[in-house]
């Protein structure tokens, strides 16, 4: 509790470690605020298709958020409470994504709902296409997020009072009032952190989105891609909308630091 | 305290490994010449430069070619920050033109030319059986980025071919290289692309049906290889282009559906 005590004594050899390890984290965002083309920022802005990337990075994002959400709270339940076979090969399963390269999470997508995949052949014929369009982007970017709502709702759920949900329930109250009422509201710190996380994650997402939902501004082009591609034509550009995304992301990580992190 | 143990015994080991390595070369000074070339390619060259390595290994005992294929744009960026390459190889002269004012480059010569071809399905979906296919509303077209040499090249050749504007109304992604449009081809993702002729590998050619460009609007593309001046092993690099450009290097070219370069 006492953190101010606890602060004054840090050894010199981890001292000397933290201060390289922060340099070597920090040492990339220093350079691209140094290297970036201030003088014609707003230009570039204009110019390089930055605005609909940006807006597209967001909805995209968002949708994945919720998306991870909504699914992966769910699996984080099963995975705890559930009676289910073989727990822990389902929950290696569910996590794989997130360590994974994205670019096998793009293959898979494509053989699984691609136009001529294992799934993705029905929906093709029923005149559903997922590649290429935004919701390519959306389910590409789910995969690779959702592990972080279903490890931070999990471990929410295993260090969760089991006797607060008990007492509710001896005095009556339903399984689904429980749940709404007295499981939910304890939960909300890890629920908002894998949210937030989730999100984060989402705007980042690369390599997944441009192998299975494709690169083309104003539909599948996040700021993740539009950073790839100006690197080709424009490092200048590119090192501009590095910084939105560096800038969106400490954002979200900054403001929401008490909700992840707390206890 | 075990584990203490093992960790330090594994950072030891780890130190010793890094100090066997960078002792490599000045240890095997025994040996006549041990020489890592490293050749900086355009993606389309990929399995045309691959077999060219192996055959300049063999002729030349000691030498081994290390290859990074990459957009040609990518690949001149990289040369130019970092200086690695000691050979660089272009699907566009103006990489070239960009390496040499910027890092310069030296015996530099014309190997090759490509051509551009379309590629659909082999079902062809959406039955473009011409160039002027493409423009038809709802195709699913997939190009590669502007920047990228082929993507340039396809642009061109659409505009005069009068279609541009339509067809980059019906282009779904543009992709960063072409072994990357060529990939959502033969995933059957997109209806149609445009790619080099080069690209219809073998082992690509069962997976597409290739629709011919009439030369009247199909552009050539030249590739340009060099030494690039800051390499460390400058007589290795200048026998390596030598290679390319000799007859074996064009022949193993010519296998690979490149054209020989213009005459000079």
């Amino acid at each position: 509790m006492n953190a101010s005590q606890a602060r004054r004594s840090t050894p010199l050899p981890i001292g000397v470690l933290a201060a390289i390890g922060i340099a070597f984290i920090g040492a990339p965002i220093a350079a691209l605020l140094i290297r970036a083309p201030w003088s014609d920022v707003l230009d570039q802005l204009s110019s390089s298709g930055a605005w609909t990337a940006l807006r597209l990075s967001i909805i995209v994002s968002l949708a994945a958020a919720g998306l991870s959400f909504v699914l992966g709270a769910p699996v984080a339940w099963v995975l705890a409470r559930g009676a289910i076979p073989g727990r822990a090969f389902v929950r290696a399963l569910v996590i794989l994504p997130l360590v994974l390269p994205p670019v096998v999470g793009g293959v898979g997508l494509l053989a699984a709902l691609g136009r001529s995949g294992v799934v993705g052949r029905w929906l093709d014929a029923a005149g559903i296409q997922l590649t290429f369009t935004i919701w390519g982007a959306i389910v590409a970017t789910t995969f690779v997020a959702i592990p972080l709502v279903i490890l931070a709702t999990e471990s929410g759920l295993r260090s969760l009072d089991p006797r607060f949900e008990r007492a509710a329930a001896a005095m009556g109250a339903s399984r689904w009032y429980v749940l709404r009422r007295v499981t939910i509201p304890l939960l909300r710190p890890q629920l908002a952190a894998g949210l937030v996380l989730a999100w984060a994650r989402a705007l980042g997402e690369f390599g997944a989105t441009i192998t299975f939902a494709g690169n083309l501004a104003g539909r599948t082009q996040t700021l993740p891609l539009a950073v790839y591609q100006a690197r080709q034509t424009d490092p200048g550009a590119a090192i501009i909308v590095s910084l939105i995304l560096v800038v969106l992301s400490l954002l979200v990580l900054v403001t929401m630091r008490d909700r992840i992190f707390a206890r | 305290m075990r584990f203490r143990r093992l960790l330090v015994t594994a950072i030891c080991a780890a130190l010793a490994l890094a100090a066997c390595t960078s002792n490599g070369p000045s240890g095997s000074d025994s040996s006549p010449r041990a020489i890592e070339l490293t050749v900086f390619a355009a993606s389309s060259l990929t399995a045309a430069f691959t077999q060219i390595g192996s055959d300049f290994e063999a002729a030349n005992p000691g030498t081994t070619v290390t290859f990074n294929f990459g957009s040609s744009g990518d690949l001149a960026a990289s040369i130019e920050s970092e200086g690695t390459a000691d050979v660089f190889a272009s699907a566009s002269g103006t990489y070239m033109d960009d390496v040499s004012n910027k890092v310069g480059v030296s015996g530099r010569a014309d190997f090759a030319q490509n051509r551009l071809v379309v590629i659909t399905p082999p079902e062809n979906p959406a039955g473009v059986t011409s160039l002027e296919g493409l423009a038809k509303p709802g195709v699913q077209v997939v190009l590669a980025a502007e920047g990228v040499p082929v993507g340039d090249y396809a642009r061109e050749s659409l505009k005069s071919a009068g279609i541009e504007k339509a067809v980059i109304a019906n282009v779904v992604s543009n992709e960063e290289d072409d072994a990357s449009v060529v990939a959502k081809v033969t995933s059957g993702e997109a209806d149609a692309a445009i790619v080099y002729v080069s690209d219809v590998t073998s082992a690509v050619a069962p997976q597409v049906r290739a629709v011919q460009i009439p030369d009247a609007v199909n552009v050539l593309a030249t590739y340009p290889i060099a030494v690039v001046s800051s390499t460390t092993h400058p007589e290795t690099a200048q026998s390596f282009v030598d290679y390319v450009t000799a007859p074996d290097g064009q022949a193993t070219l010519a296998d690979f559906g490149f054209l020989p370069p213009p005459a000079a």
